[in-house]
């Protein structure tokens, strides 16, 4: 019934700190979606989009915005962490990134950050 | 660490893993695509084409507590356009979980909106694990 699926989505799972941690990252033509939990949930589901005017110049800002759920300072900072590098490495593309961590310390950060690598749908 | 393409997951995934689960059907000459996450508590549906898979618009509903009407709203996208945070309440009403969907077909047609539901309910019943 079914021919290859349209969507492409990767998911990657490991136990951090005794947490278990997964994480899902979907490719859509205007955004790549990523879902980044501990409690299996989206939670916090924050946009993170590159700035147009930058150009082709260097590095380009990114704007943050949280879409649903409580919008705290340090979940900008959490979100723009994990992933701009996914936007940059993806030709400027915007992220909608879902993120529930029991742990939001740096250690499970940088090894969230390589699960991220490992399911690269971009 | 483990990567698995497209929902394939079934092997090696714990009871609470999010599992991943796609199909299609055809509409009317079109084929439409069906992409779901199961999420601890509900899950995503995205509904799209294959021509341009985007994410134009984002609706999350959940149970309410005080009314029999779940709770529903659009967090990405043209709020003018009510289709996806309708489909979200009406999953969450038959579910009872909360409900995330992404609707990517052209709202000018009910008629397809009807048969989208309806192939998602068939869904719902030929594989209730994947919800």
């Amino acid at each position: 019934m079914a021919p290859q699926p349209v969507i492409r989505s990767k998911q990657a799972e490991k136990t951090i700190n005794g947490n278990q941690t997964q994480v899902v990252c979907t490719e859509f033509s205007n955004y790549i979606f990523i879902v980044l939990t501990q409690y299996g949930k989206i939670g916090t589901l924050v946009s993170i989009t590159p700035d147009t005017r930058s150009g082709d110049i260097s590095v380009p800002m990114y704007t943050s915005k949280v879409l649903l759920g409580k919008d705290e300072p340090l979940t900008h900072v959490y979100a723009k962490n994990v992933a701009t590098f996914v936007s940059q490495e993806s030709g400027n593309r915007p992220i909608l990134l879902g993120l529930s961590l029991k742990d939001n310390s740096a250690e499970t950060m940088k090894t969230v950050k390589d699960m991220i690598k490992s399911c690269q749908v971009w | 660490m483990e990567a698995v393409l497209n929902g394939d997951c079934s092997s090696h995934a714990s009871a609470d893993s999010i599992s991943l689960h796609d199909f299609s059907e055809k509409f009317l000459e079109q084929r439409v695509y069906f992409h779901l996450m199961k999420l601890s508590g509900g899950f995503f549906l995205w509904v799209g084409t294959a021509t341009n898979p985007l994410i134009s618009n984002l609706a999350v509903s959940i149970l309410s507590r005080t009314d029999s009407a779940p709770l529903s709203t659009l967090v990405l996208g043209d709020t003018s356009d009510t289709t996806a945070s309708a489909l979200a309440q009406r999953l969450t009403k038959k579910t009872k979980k909360q409900v995330f969907v992404s609707y990517n077909l052209p709202v000018t047609d009910s008629n397809l909106l009807l048969l989208v539901e309806n192939r998602i309910k068939q869904e719902m019943e030929l594989h209730p694990d994947k919800f």
